[in-house]
């Protein structure tokens, strides 16, 4: 039987979806958020957290971007 | 038919550029600003600032190009230029201090349990489902710009630009597991924060 508790594995998280932690410590937190419906709901909004934040501050490009930078440049150069 | 040349190497034009080679150097803006634009963009919470900050950066880079010795890739480099751009560009305009997102952290019970329930603790993956586009982006700009300045540059390179955790440590100077607890701390905020969004303290 696992004894992590739900604290444990949110502070093990980043390192156990990166594949650091040492196997022995993975399997505990696995068998714990497989047991524990809290955290596997938490787990499904850590993981989704980036995608929603990288998704909703994706800048446009604004028109003529490269060509001001460039004749920046350029005339800094001179 | 016209077949086009192998690419050359971000690391080619580098040197091509340091010799003076104009449109070596044109290249590599080519190849980056959009890049650097969409970073500075996450970095700064602004596209006017994010502009100041591409200038800035190119200007650094096309100054800098003679001391690139290849010590780690070019783009690495680049975005550490990038990044410090961004850093000097916050500092020097006067801001009111950020509210701290400490509040959204996870809370527990004694026995180290979460507080909240499943349905409570699973909203913040459904928060672009539940809330206007627009409101979002605006929301989650305010909020990147709330986390405290360490975790902020961490938790844009490696989980919005995408950066290998390793790179993001050579961009920043730091050791892997220092990015991955910064990081960590700023999902954690993030998400809590993100629930808050959808009217759910978890």
């Amino acid at each position: 039987m696992s004894d992590v508790t739900c604290a444990r594995g949110v502070e093990l998280l980043a390192d156990y979806l990166e594949g650091v932690l040492p196997p022995e410590l993975s399997a505990d937190l696995e068998a714990h958020v497989l047991a524990c419906p809290r955290c596997t709901a938490f787990v499904a909004s850590y993981r989704e957290t980036p995608r929603i934040l990288r998704e909703a501050t994706a800048a446009e490009l604004p028109a003529g971007l490269e060509e001001s930078l460039q004749a920046f440049l350029r005339a800094r150069r001179r | 038919m016209n077949v086009p040349g192998p690419q050359p190497t971000d690391e080619a034009l580098a040197a091509r550029a340091a010799a003076g080679d104009e449109p070596a150097f044109e290249g590599i803006v080519a190849r980056y600003h959009a890049r650097v634009f969409r970073l500075a963009c996450r970095l700064t919470g602004n596209e006017g600032d994010a502009a100041d900050v591409l200038q800035e950066t190119f200007l650094r880079v096309y100054r800098s190009l003679g001391s690139f010795r290849g010590a780690s890739r070019f783009g690495t480099w680049l975005y550490r230029i990038a990044t410090n751009a961004a850093l000097t560009h916050r500092r020097a305009r006067s801001r009111r201090p950020a509210e701290s997102l400490e509040a959204y952290l996870p809370r527990f019970d004694a026995s180290g349990r979460h507080a909240a329930t499943p349905a409570q603790l699973q909203v913040a993956a459904r928060a672009d489902e539940l809330l206007d586009r627009r409101v979002l982006a605006e929301k989650a700009r305010a909020a990147i710009e709330r986390l405290p300045e360490l975790y902020r540059e961490a938790f844009v390179l490696r989980d919005l630009e995408e950066m290998p955790t390793a790179e993001v440590a050579e961009v920043l100077g730091l050791d892997p597991a220092t990015v991955r607890q910064r990081v960590h701390r700023a999902r954690l905020m993030l998400r809590g924060y993100l629930g808050d969004l959808v009217g759910v303290k978890s």
